[in-house]
């Protein structure tokens, strides 16, 4: 959630302001969150070793299975938050000597502002296995309302470099609107309720009211703090970052909670298919809406409409044993022939 | 089970132990002018400074337009052309103050990102009326640093880690099947 809005204030202050430096607020933001996790990782990651040496079982609710690694027992969740935050820091370093060789960021879409974001992305990706082995406890589902929409709405940072890819497809929005499946699928799956999902979409849809209204607000504060003047001309565009993320999200919650309420195999590809295909469409339709920007083509439309369809299927289908892995791992063996717990909404395994 | 609000104190403790010691120092560079080209609009002047000089491709700069006189009661607009389709804010753009540098018109912070020959179109409306102009074709020499391709490779490297090991915890989720590590 840091990083999240860290990076939301920082596109915003490069848009309206400008001057950049190692030590803008917004940076320091961005980063606090990988480091808040980071430490909180190996917090827990200790504390699951001195647990074990002592021969005391680790609750699998705490963070997941543990695994050996090295000399530790991690607990997996915690070991994937903690691999993010560790890859954070050393892409930090390699994005310092980028720097140093193409001076400031120009562009969003470097390479290793694509590795530090795809280690954010890891590290939220943990942080949803924490939250979802304790999805029995009334903090992992909060915790889970809030990093699902933080994936949903992090996640195709990832994917900015193929924005003007010569493909018949945007790439960027048929993979925003895949993890908007992903997640969706795995809200439910995971927590076992269909209304879950409303409550994700719900989730998201705040932190997008407070993103819109708190990036212009956070960057032009920020330079009367320092000084600055905002740059001509700015004013009436929306904030660039929120601006991408899918609205009415909600209906398309709720149709996926209709999909997975009825017992059927083919449940979450379905609602995964119908997620992949509305939101691609939403995004292509709301970027020149909002920005009074060309329309989309027609070809592009129904190709991102198309992929996203497959795409949205595929993150469905894989969303659903993900939450029941999360749902049915036991630190016990299964005995051979009794099946693991899936998603309850199944009736049995997913 | 650690109660929540042991949780929120770790939480909380972890974040002051990394804020607390930063303190935000805000610097910003000056805009620098090493080159310079000269475009006649019209009546008007103009100066074209670049801060990187040769310029290379994908490597960020500053760019200063000053027109003699100073830019009071003037407006225009910049059209820029390259070897490959620009940005649309770099294509075609309203002629801005800089940023840093707030007496002329100027772009902060871009970067062309093909090797190849550039120029910068100027259309100036002010009090002697509209005048247009453009620089000679800029040379922009190829990128600096290692190839993009080795860059790119090393930076999938976390996201490729992420998908694999997506791959295998769905690999050794099977019915059945025995845990990672077998219960101490």
């Amino acid at each position: 959630m840091t990083s999240l809005f860290g990076i939301t204030w920082d596109v915003q202050w490069h848009d309206d302001v400008g001057p950049d430096t190692f030590f803008t607020l917004s940076h320091l933001m961005l980063y606090s969150g990988s480091a808040i996790a980071g430490v909180v990782a190996l917090t827990m990651v200790l504390r699951a070793t001195v647990a074990q040496r002592a021969g005391r079982p680790v609750d699998p609710k705490e963070g997941g299975r543990t695994v050996r690694v090295l000399a530790f027992d991690a607990p997996v969740g915690y070991l994937v938050v903690g691999t993010g935050a560790a890859m954070f820091l050393l892409y930090g370093t390699m994005d310092l000597w980028w720097h140093g060789v193409y001076g400031f960021d120009a562009i969003l879409g470097s390479p290793p502002h694509m590795a530090l974001f795809s280690s954010i992305t890891t590290t939220m990706v943990g942080s949803i296995i924490v939250f979802g082995y304790a999805h029995a406890e009334r903090w992992g589902r909060i915790g889970l309302a809030l990093s699902l929409p933080s994936l949903m709405t992090f996640s195709p940072l990832m994917f900015e470099a193929f924005e003007d890819a010569p493909l018949p497809f945007k790439g960027n929005i048929i993979m925003n609107a895949a993890v908007c499946a992903l997640c969706l699928v795995l809200a439910v799956g995971i927590v076992g309720r269909p209304v879950f999902a409303v409550v994700v979409a719900g989730a998201l849809a705040a932190v997008h009211v407070v993103l819109w209204f708190w990036a212009p607000w956070a960057a032009h504060a920020y330079a009367e703090l320092s000084g600055l003047p905002v740059r001509d001309g700015v004013g009436s565009e929306p904030p660039s970052l929120p601006a991408r993320i899918p609205m009415l999200l909600l209906i398309v919650a709720l149709l996926v909670a209709g999909v997975l309420s009825r017992v059927r195999r083919w449940a979450p590809p379905i609602a995964g298919a119908a997620t992949g295909v509305v939101t691609a469409v939403m995004l292509d339709l709301q970027a020149p809406l909002i920005n009074d920007g060309p329309m989309v083509p027609p070809g592009i439309l129904i190709g991102d409409g198309l992929t996203g369809l497959l795409l949205g299927a595929a993150a469905g289908y894989v969303a659903w044993r993900f939450a029941a892995m999360v749902r049915g791992e036991r630190r016990e063996p299964n005995p051979i022939g009794r099946t693991a717990v899936g998603p309850t909404v199944l009736g049995g395994t997913a | 089970m650690m109660p929540i609000r042991r949780k929120i104190a770790a939480a909380v403790a972890a974040g002051a132990l990394v804020l607390l010691p930063a303190a935000p120092a805000l610097a910003y560079e000056p805009v620098n002018v090493v080159h310079t080209e000269h475009v006649q609009a019209g009546p008007y002047e103009v100066t074209v400074g670049f801060s990187e000089w040769p310029l290379r491709a994908m490597q960020s700069m500053d760019v200063s337009f000053i027109p003699d006189g100073g830019i009071g009661g003037k407006s225009g607009t910049l059209h820029v052309t390259g070897p490959t389709r620009l940005h649309p804010n770099l294509a075609n753009s309203t002629l801005a103050r800089h940023p840093r540098k707030l007496d002329v018109w100027g772009l902060d912070v871009i970067a062309l990102d093909r090797q190849g020959e550039y120029t910068f179109e100027f259309r100036i409306d002010g009090p002697q009326g509209l005048g247009e102009g453009q620089t000679r074709p800029v040379e922009v020499l190829s990128q600096p640093g290692p190839p993009l391709a080795l860059s790119w490779a090393v930076c999938a490297i976390p996201l490729v880690g992420l998908l694999a090991f997506l791959v295998i915890a769905w690999r050794r989720h099977s019915v059945g099947r025995t845990p990672l590590h077998p219960p101490v």
